[in-house]
């Protein structure tokens, strides 16, 4: 072979090797198929009711025939602009009388009434529904989504998948499975056994209702500029002492029964808080955190890793609601939170000791 | 020189095993984003300082989109910080003052040192509230982003936070395409992973905000440094103040569409990383101060990336001059085994960490670009360390530094 012509191949061959790799390259420039900026407002991530706002808007289609049910006291079926079928209830008696009566049905229809809904029990409903009167699901349901005008209360062993707001109080009994987002305008209530995952209202309390003081009106509201006390190691806040200004500490932290914290607390280790200590502020651990019985804490409440709260916890108050967040929380049973308690991965309530 | 040789090589593997960390800590690992829930609390009140220097094409849009924020109206006081504007920045700023009467209290500022640190040093005057954010003037924040950039500020520990910065203007050239993914490996993986380790995050100084009362710890912001962010970086630091960075608050920003303004910017970046290298480097290893050992050890890394280009090169410089001088390092053998493996790993960890970014990112097909970024990184080794040996020369002809203020592209708001 001519020795220029084994060069000239060579450089060609290399060349193409080169090349190669960038020919996607060259096509993805050409094309501009992923050229558009990273879609980064989500206004979905940060508003709880983001999904039942949709929804609300969705079934604004259905309003005439709301109307019409509850006023004449019949049914009405048909499909949303998007196809979906829906089945409007004028009565409340008629909910257990639709093709859910047999056990394990699925209710594959979009469910709306102006009246008050009362639902049979283990069906899976698997579209969303709207009551514009009293919610009360029957036992073992499984609920995509509900949206209810006044009080929604779900059976025992309810599961919900994906959202519910309730502009009346929300209840669940023992031993729901809340996996998406609920929401009140009024007040959230589950019972022992209940498993969640990000909740929001006014009021939040595990267990059964009982008459508790708003303590929150007692406490002060702390700025943000407290002095700031630091330590390298662990620290122990003696019972019955009483800290002013912001701590941290990078080890781990004991308040003692009793004691009054007037600032922001933040532990790089495990934050054990005891019984009736109250916290003016913000209460953080990097990993996990207890508070015992009785305790309030007005700011916000952070634990990285797990979070448990004994019963009588109050966090935030009806004036100044708060966070509650980590990603495993377990509470017991006489717990409340004024605003938002949202456990990442996994919420628990669980019966008193 | 063949010592010298060995040293370089060795801190490039400490960097290349650090890439490869942080990217399989993103991949595989914890990811923490312990405020990012807190969506209901006694917000606290915030001053929004919005940096602007002849900004008449981009000023319209920020103010807009600041006084949409979800936050409350009588908690949030924006002060555009007009920075001896000589084009229409004035004039737009007081039309919005006069279209929000209360919301924005405008900081004209006519004389004084130039720079975006002197302008924010000055309009402290403004600034009464504890938490105080800063935009620079190209940046569009989301309406939920006051909320997320002021809710670490109630852990006490937090002195600064960082979001994130997202260009908007990506498909706009190869150079804009190029800098998406570097910045999508910069945000998503690089300081994430420091969030998640419990390293040192980097303020930004734009998409960020400051403690009022750290800043004044520190003794407020530094009007003699090019990067005033990497600057508040480590004073706080020193002062056992803690940087944090919000993954999922993310803001639209400018990135430059011309090469010539891409070097000018990386080249003021160059320079500014470098001088807090020499002034902080050696006080953050071995000094008296809160600073964990972890965070001094990628503290000190942090500081060291931009003067690594110019060592990379004298390292090609060297590893070419001894191969002709027929030096055989390690023996040859031992040589020919790191070179392979470390070819085969070691270039790979910048381009295995964007790649991951963008697939953390959601995004499939803009990873094809990936070859490309070659180009980019040899624009930005030459840039860096040329930006390296200026600053080596203005050291020794006492030459001040001057600011050059990146162009914008966006066709003024009407």
């Amino acid at each position: 072979m001519n020795p220029y012509l084994a060069v000239a191949a060579l450089v060609v061959l290399c060349g193409v090797v080169f090349l190669l790799p960038l020919i996607p390259a060259l096509v993805e420039l050409k094309r501009e198929e992923d050229g558009l900026a990273l879609k980064v407002i989500q206004e979905h991530a940060g508003e709880i009711r983001y999904f039942a706002d949709g929804f609300r808007n969705y079934i604004k289609a259905l309003e005439p025939t709301l109307q019409e049910c509850l006023v004449s006291g019949g049914t009405a079926k048909g499909r949303m602009p998007d196809g979906a079928e829906y089945l409007v209830l004028g009565r409340r008696e008629e909910a257990p009388l639709l093709p859910l009566e047999q056990r394990d049905e699925i209710c594959p229809v979009v469910l709306a009434t102006r009246a008050d809904l009362v639902l049979p029990s283990a069906t899976t409903f698997s579209r969303d529904i709207y009551a514009g009167g009293g919610f009360i699901g029957g036992i073992e349901n499984c609920y995509r989504a509900i949206l209810g005008d006044k009080d929604v209360r779900l059976g025992r062993g309810s599961r919900v998948m994906r959202w519910v707001h309730a502009v009346g109080e929300f209840r669940a009994d023992e031993g729901c499975q809340l996996y998406g987002r609920i929401s009140s305008d009024s007040a959230i209530r589950l019972h022992a056994g209940c498993s969640f995952l990000r909740l929001n209202a006014p009021r939040i309390e595990t267990g059964p209702a009982t008459r508790t003081e708003d303590q929150g009106k007692r406490t002060s509201s702390r700025p943000l500029n407290s002095p700031r006390m630091l330590y390298d190691h662990d620290f122990q806040i003696g019972a019955g002492n009483e800290f002013v200004g912001d701590l941290v500490v990078r080890g781990r932290l004991r308040v003692g029964a009793g004691a009054r914290v007037w600032g922001n607390v933040k532990s790089g280790g495990e934050l054990i808080i005891e019984r009736d200590v109250l916290v003016s502020g913000t209460l953080i651990s990097a990993t996990r955190m207890h508070i015992g019985l009785g305790c309030t804490i007005r700011g916000p409440v952070i634990a990285e890793r797990e979070l448990e709260m004994e019963a009588g916890t109050r966090c935030g108050s009806p004036e100044c609601p708060t966070t509650v967040s980590a990603p495993n929380i377990t509470s017991a049973e006489g717990v409340a939170v004024f605003g938002t308690l949202w456990a990442r991965e996994h919420g628990q309530v669980v019966k008193k000791a | 020189m063949i010592y010298v040789l060995y040293g370089i090589v060795s801190i490039i593997c400490v960097y290349t095993a650090r890439h490869y960390w942080f990217t399989l800590n993103r991949l595989f690992g914890f990811q923490r984003h312990p405020y990012i829930d807190i969506d209901t609390a006694d917000w606290p009140p915030v001053t929004v300082l919005v940096a602007a220097h002849n900004e008449e094409r981009v000023i319209a849009n920020i103010l807009s989109a600041l006084m949409t924020v979800k936050y409350p109206g009588d908690k949030m006081l924006v002060v555009p910080v007009n920075d001896r504007s000589t084009d229409r920045t004035r004039e737009i700023v007081d039309e919005f003052v006069k279209r929000f009467p209360g919301r924005i209290r405008p900081f004209h500022r006519v004389t004084g040192r130039g720079g975006k640190a002197a302008a924010l040093k000055d309009a402290m005057e403004m600034v009464e509230t504890e938490v105080i954010l800063i935009f620079d003037a190209d940046y569009i924040p989301g309406s939920g982003l006051i909320k997320q950039l002021t809710a670490p500020f109630f852990d006490p520990e937090v002195g600064g936070v960082m979001g994130r910065v997202v260009p908007m203007n990506c498909g706009a050239n190869l150079l804009t395409r190029l800098l998406d993914l570097e910045r999508s490996g910069g945000y998503q993986v690089d300081q994430q992973a420091r969030m998640n380790l419990h390293l040192v995050p980097q303020h930004g100084g734009t998409v960020a905000g400051v403690r009022l009362s750290a800043l004044r710890e520190i003794g407020g912001w530094n009007d003699r440094t090019l990067t005033e962010d990497t600057d508040l970086t480590y004073r706080l630091l020193l002062h056992g103040w803690k940087t944090v960075y919000q993954n999922r608050s993310e803001c639209y920003e400018e990135v430059p569409e011309t090469w010539q303004v891409r070097i000018k910017q990386i080249m003021r970046w160059a320079k500014g990383h470098n001088q807090a290298m020499v002034t902080y480097g050696l006080q953050l290893l071995f000094g008296q101060h809160r600073a964990t050992l972890r965070e001094r050890l990628d503290g000190a890394l942090l500081l060291g990336v931009y003067i690594m280009a110019p060592f990379t090169m004298l390292g090609w410089v060297l590893a070419l001059t001894v191969f002709y001088q027929g030096v055989a390092p390690l023996h040859g053998v031992l040589a020919i085994l790191g070179v392979t493996a470390y070819a085969t790993v070691g270039n790979m960890a910048a381009f295995f960490e964007i790649a991951a970014a963008v697939r953390l990112d959601g995004n499939c097909k803009r990873i094809r670009l990936l070859p490309f970024l070659i180009l980019g990184f040899t624009v930005s080794i030459f840039a860096v360390s040329w930006a390296a040996f200026s600053q080596v020369k203005d050291a020794l002809t006492g030459a001040e530094f001057h600011w050059d203020k990146t162009e914008r592209y966006r066709k003024a708001a009407s």
